[in-house]
């Protein structure tokens, strides 16, 4: 069956609350900071908030259902959407339908999570239960520790470098340098890649994610609202989502994207070579080399080419994590499931200042989440276009 | 002594234990124990970092996945000479965790 399209559907406002490194503020916080700059952006009253979508781990006894009340909302669609990094992706669909369907009117998708000293070791603890009892006693490595796995086996198999790693690594730093939202903006050299402390092998320091505070959103609304507040929008060209994807396998080699792609370029009806900019769910470079092949960028194991191939900077022959990633921007939490997204809208809507990519028309944005035991288990994509 | 959770019904073996079977859903699950149980190396990593203090003094440590021949994937504590597609034995360890050499 094919999906219905997202006519009519205006993605609207891009905002962030800026990533800092620790907080002594809760998510609620968080959340209610990218809600009120949706407000400010958009020029929207808060009663008008008839719809929500919410993501967040570190507002944990709470969900989506108390930040209501936390702060002052009533609305009449409500989606908790406890997908770690595909949550983005997945909010759009979920608020692009409600549009459609009229269950909601103005759905505000936002993201957001504190850190401060304990609260990552917390999460990491009580992750899952799969995790809890089969993965976290085994040296408490995190998803540094189950991703460098995944990674060991992808170089076996692909003949993938830490190079190829780097490449990618180096080129979102170099795009960082140009945002004044990247927590990280030092300059990164190969030499620095290759150099850094080993945390995981092969996973070393500048193949992780550094956790941080903070939280981003969107609204999404009929195009005609859109247009009668003034507000520049993106158009949804095609979305696609899949938990646990190819559970046969015996380590994670691809993700769902594989099995739902065609669905998405379809709904699209251009192809990989039809963007201008990709932003992938980078929580380590090797992901990023999984969506390529999956979303059908190469072929399946052949990433480590793909990349040598490439220039994914600014001007380059793909620009590829233009904001600078969740490797250089920091990982806010469940905001990484949104920060490509955002990203993503700056550029189709002309925002993105020093790091525009020239001639943006059409982007591609993936997310992938939740690390349950031993892989990831959400997948999601969309197909973003300028209007 | 390792134990492997197999399901009554279908036969399906599987790890994590869970409550019910993950192929079909059947609860009638049993318990098929032995000294070691063997598998196969699919990946390794040496941990520099760990988040919980109680492990820092034992870094690095030597992390893999192991394939069962029975067919589940197992997070183990790995042997320094155990690389990926080498055949081993995974045993019960130290706190109760699996171990394979």
């Amino acid at each position: 069956m094919t999906a219905r399209s997202y006519e009519g559907v205006a993605l609207c406002c891009p905002v962030t609350e800026p990533y800092v490194r620790r907080s002594d503020h809760g998510a609620a916080w968080f959340l209610a900071q990218a809600l009120r700059r949706l407000l400010d952006a958009s020029g929207v009253a808060k009663p008008d908030i008839d719809g929500l979508c919410a993501s967040s781990f570190t507002l944990h006894p709470d969900t989506a259902i108390g930040f209501t009340q936390y702060a002052g909302l009533s609305p009449r669609m409500l989606e908790w959407l406890p997908m770690g990094g595909a949550c983005g992706v997945i909010a759009l669909r979920r608020a692009a339908r409600a549009v459609q369907a009229g269950d909601a009117e103005i759905v505000a998708c936002i993201a957001g999570d504190t850190a401060n000293e304990t609260s990552f070791r917390d999460l990491l603890a009580t992750f899952s239960s799969f995790s809890r009892h089969a993965v976290y006693p085994y040296g408490a490595g995190g998803p540094n520790a189950s991703f460098a796995l995944i990674a060991d086996a992808y170089m076996r198999s692909t003949g993938a470098t830490r190079e190829d790693f780097g490449t990618l690594a180096v080129s979102q730093r170099a795009n960082a340098r140009r945002n004044p939202l990247a927590l990280l903006r030092n300059e990164l050299t190969m030499a620095d890649y290759l150099a850094a402390r080993p945390i995981a092998e092969p996973h070393h320091l500048f193949d992780c994610v550094m956790p941080c505070a903070g939280a981003d959103g969107f609204l999404v609304m009929p195009e005609a609202r859109a247009r009668s507040l003034n507000l520049p929008f993106v158009r949804v060209l095609g979305t696609i989502e899949r938990h646990n994807g190819f559970p046969d396998d015996p380590v994670q080699s691809r993700g769902g994207w594989a099995m739902d792609r065609d669905s998405l370029w379809a709904q699209a009806g251009i192809g990989p070579g039809d963007v201008q900019l990709v932003e992938t769910y980078d929580d380590y470079p090797v992901i990023s080399m999984l969506q390529f092949e999956g979303l059908g960028f190469c072929a399946p194991g052949e990433a480590p080419g793909f990349v040598r191939r490439h220039d994914f900077t600014i001007e380059g022959s793909l620009p590829h994590n233009t904001g600078g990633g969740q490797l250089s921007m920091g990982q806010a939490g469940a905001a990484g499931g949104y920060l490509g997204l955002v990203e993503a809208m700056r550029q189709l809507l002309g925002e993105a200042d020093r790091r525009q990519v020239p001639g943006a028309r059409h982007a591609l944005v993936s997310g992938f989440g939740m690390i349950n035991y031993d892989r990831g288990l959400c997948t999601s994509a969309a197909v973003l276009g300028r209007t | 002594m390792i134990r492997l959770q197999r399901c009554v019904a279908c036969g399906v073996a599987q790890y994590p234990s869970r409550e019910i079977c993950v192929a079909c859903l059947s609860d009638r699950l049993a318990w098929e124990t032995a000294d070691s149980l063997p598998g196969c190396v699919l990946a390794r990593t040496r941990l520099h970092h760990s988040n919980e203090p109680r492990f820092r003094p034992h870094l690095p440590l030597t992390v893999g996945l192991v394939q069962f021949d029975a067919g589940p994937v197992a997070v183990c504590f790995l042997a320094e000479t155990a690389a990926p597609g080498d055949s081993v034995q995974v045993r019960i360890g130290m706190g109760d965790l699996l171990e394979a050499a």
